[in-house]
This record gives C-alpha cells, sequence and structure tokens, in this order.
C-alpha cells in the first residue's frame, strides 16, 4: 500500500478512458450539496469498495442522529448519502475508525 | 503601504509591544523617550490624550486573536536578546535626561496612538488577499518556532530548521522582495447577500473574476461545484446562487480558489497564467516560470435533490 510503484494503478487508464473521473485519485470526497431552502445534504465518495458502506451508513446514521443511504452510481461507485451537512462529523467518524486517514480526505463546500 | 506597514514595522511595534508589558512603568518611559525622540512627532498629542490609553488595551486583547500579529510577538522573542542589551542603554540616558518629564509622558501617550492607528489599518484590511497572507504568515510562524530551538543546543539542526533560517535572514535582508509580493494581493472580499430565503447573490463576483485575472466561467464553475449547487450569472453582472451562503463561506471557498487556481504554487506569486492545454489546466507563473497542472474541477457524485416525479416526466 505504501510503495507506490507496487500499485496495481495503471498510469494511462485515464488517457485511454479519456474522462477526468476521480475515482482513483484515492481521496474520499466528501461534498456538501444544496436542496431546498437551507437544507443540505452530505455524500460521501470514494470509499474503498472493500468496505460494506452499507454497515457503514447504519452506523453513521446512529451516530450523527440522521438519515442517509447507500446510492449505487455506475461512474462513482458506492456513494454515502447523509441528511444535513455531517462533513465535520463524518470526517471525525471515518478518522477514529480507521476507515481513512485524514490526508486521503477531501472536504468541500465552504 | 498599509501592506508593507504590516511587513516593516512588526520589529519595530513589537519592540515597543515587548517593552510595554514586560518592563514596568519606568522603562516605558525611558523607551518612550527613546523612541519619541527618534520619530520627533510633536503637536496635537494632547488632544488625543484621553483616548488613548483604552484603544491600546483593546489592542492587545485582539492581537492573541489576530495571526498577523501573532507572528510579530514570535519576532520578539527573536529581538530580546537586542531588546535587553539596547535597554540599559537608554535607561542611562534617560536618566540624564528626565528632566522633562511632561515631554516623556506625552511620547507615552504617543505610542499608544500608534498602536491605535495600526489596529484601525488591520481591522480594515478583512480582504481576502489579507486573509490568505494570514496563512502564508501563520505557516511561516510556525517554522518560526522550531527554527532556533537548536541554537543554545548541542543537537543538530535539520534541514527544515536551516531552510528557514535562510529564508528569514533573506526576508530580513530583502524587505522589498516580501512587500512586493504582499501588495499585489490587494482584493475586495465579496459582496453576499441573500435574495429572499433560498437565493444568494454574489454581487461583485465578475469584479473579483477581474481582479484574478480569470474567466468567470472558471470561478464560476469551482464555486458552483464546491457549494453544490446551481447558479448563474444575471444581467447586472452578479451571481445568483441557489441556497443560503454567508459572506464567510463564500470568502472560504474563494481562498481556496486562490489558493489552487491563482497563486503559483512554487513562488505563492499571484501573477500568473492559467492555460487550459488538452484535457488540464496548467498554472504558467509569470514570476518564477514554474508551470504546474492543476486539479480539474469536478462536482462528482450528485445527489438527486429536484422533485423525482419532474425528472421521471422529464426521462420518461
Ligand atoms: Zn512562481
Amino acid at each position: 500500500m505504501s510503495i507506490q510503484n507496487l500499485n496495481t494503478f495503471d498510469p494511462f487508464a485515464d488517457a485511454i478512458k479519456g474522462s477526468d473521473d476521480d475515482v482513483q485519485d484515492g481521496l474520499v470526497h466528501i461534498r456538501i450539496q444544496q436542496r431546498n431552502g437551507r437544507k443540505t445534504l452530505t455524500t460521501v465518495q470514494g470509499l474503498s469498495s472493500e468496505y460494506d458502506l452499507k454497515k457503514i451508513v447504519r452506523a453513521c446514521k446512529k451516530e450523527f442522529a440522521c438519515n442517509g443511504t447507500v446510492i449505487e452510481h455506475p461512474e462513482y461507485g458506492e456513494v454515502l448519502q447523509l441528511q444535513g451537512d455531517q462533513r465535520e462529523n463524518i470526517c471525525q467518524w471515518l478518522t477514529k475508525s480507521g476507515l481513512a486517514k485524514p490526508d486521503q480526505l477531501k472536504v468541500h463546500g465552504f | 503601504m498599509t501592506e508593507e506597514d504590516s511587513v516593516f514595522d512588526p520589529t519595530l511595534k513589537k519592540k515597543k509591544k515587548k517593552k510595554k508589558t514586560t518592563f514596568d512603568l519606568d522603562a516605558a518611559f525611558n523607551e518612550g523617550g527613546s523612541i519619541g525622540d527618534a520619530m520627533e512627532t510633536s503637536g496635537d498629542k494632547e488632544n488625543q490624550e484621553p483616548e488613548a490609553p483604552v484603544p491600546a488595551e483593546d489592542d492587545e486583547a485582539l492581537d492573541l486573536e489576530n495571526f498577523g500579529r501573532k507572528k510579530k510577538k514570535k519576532k520578539k522573542a527573536f529581538n530580546l536578546d537586542e531588546l535587553d542589551a539596547a535597554l540599559p542603554d537608554t535607561k542611562k540616558e534617560d536618566v540624564v535626561e528626565q528632566q522633562t518629564e511632561e515631554i516623556v509622558v506625552d511620547d507615552t501617550f504617543d505610542l499608544d496612538m500608534d498602536f491605535s492607528k495600526t489596529k484601525k489599518k488591520k481591522k480594515k484590511k478583512k480582504d481576502l488577499d489579507e486573509l490568505v497572507a494570514e496563512e502564508e504568515r501563520k505557516e511561516i510562524e510556525d517554522k518560526e518556532n522550531e527554527e532556533t530551538s537548536w541554537v543554545g543546543s548541542d543537537r543538530d539542526y535539520t534541514y527544515d530548521e536551516l531552510l528557514v533560517r535562510v529564508f528569514n535572514i533573506m526576508r530580513e535582508k530583502n524587505p522589498d522582495m516580501v512587500a512586493g509580493k504582499k501588495q499585489k494581493f490587494v482584493m475586495r472580499p465579496p459582496q453576499v447577500v441573500r435574495i429572499g430565503t433560498k437565493k444568494t447573490s454574489f454581487a461583485n463576483f465578475t469584479e473579483i473574476c477581474k481582479t484574478l485575472h480569470r474567466q468567470p466561467k472558471h470561478l464560476l464553475d469551482f464555486l458552483l461545484a464546491e457549494l453544490g449547487t446551481s447558479g448563474s450569472v444575471d444581467g447586472n453582472s452578479q451571481l445568483i446562487i441557489k441556497g443560503r451562503f454567508q459572506q464567510k463561506q463564500i470568502e472560504n471557498v474563494l481562498r481556496r480558489y486562490i489558493k489552487e487556481y491563482v497563486t503559483c504554487h512554487t513562488c505563492r506569486s499571484p501573477d500568473t497564467i492559467l492555460q487550459k492545454d488538452t484535457r488540464l489546466f496548467f498554472l504558467q507563473c509569470e514570476t518564477c516560470g514554474s508551470r504546474c497542472s492543476v486539479a480539474s474541477i469536478k462536482s462528482g457524485f450528485q445527489a438527486v435533490t429536484g422533485k423525482r416525479a419532474a425528472i421521471r416526466a422529464k426521462t420518461a
């Protein structure tokens, strides 16, 4: 994992595909999204598919006292979706539970 | 001007400050005497005397929270030796000169006034650039902390410490360089007003694009992607964003934009050009000539937020 050269990442895969999606950038993107009025939701994209996201969402819902769901996206894979601005919470939780390192988290928004 | 002040003043002001807080009144008077002589300010000090002490106190409280100021304080530690060395001298001198006590008193008040003046400047400068500059300063400051820790000790210095040291020397010897860099960073803060309950107006959006020398579309893409919302520029060239946002929040996003897409990643100069080459954006620096690719703007996964029925109707 820590040795870059041993990664199975193909540097030309991106060029072949011709799309600049960031599924493989190894980052967990935590975004906020505007809903109606002042309501927001938080999406977490890029969690390793080795994790059981359904379990994660269950834990998060309980922990943050918000609703949430897992959405299967053709391009971005499984995406976690939580109600409200949970960016701070999810960052702490992911770090605390060891699912992601702080430098893997990319928080977007204000 | 003000930028230059903030770069130059630190040592001066620090000295004043340090003396003020740590030494007793006598010392302050002495010091006031010497500095006052140097500054040779006169005239309407008396008019402002009554107000002066109060602002000075405020200043100190504020300073604790102000990053820019903090750095100055740190630097003080640097000058301490000098100060200590200098103090006895001034004391001696002043013992001789102390016949004119009134003047001495005036001078101390003068000092206070100085603080309040600089404070005002500080407060006004809530500009973005100021914030960015603060960030930079904070980083520098952190480094400065580590910097001298090896001086008195047996241990070897590290590469980083030497690096910090050489940069500090460079800055000391070339104040113009530092000042010149900061001066270019003058930008108005975003004017953000809410429209109704659901929309936000970013009134000087186009103006800010011009200051940053960036295409409005590029900044727009970034803002909307980061804020996870939609919006457009209206007839009055203001940006209307869906959702409620505060100026502080927009400022945060702008600051990140500037860091990634405006200032050079190598030398931090804002004198850069953003070029699109094939699918990637490159940041070309006009100051140091560095050229590096910058992250492309992606909004990533977008959850369904609209009325599902409407979407179904559209796609069906
Ligand atoms: Zn540069």
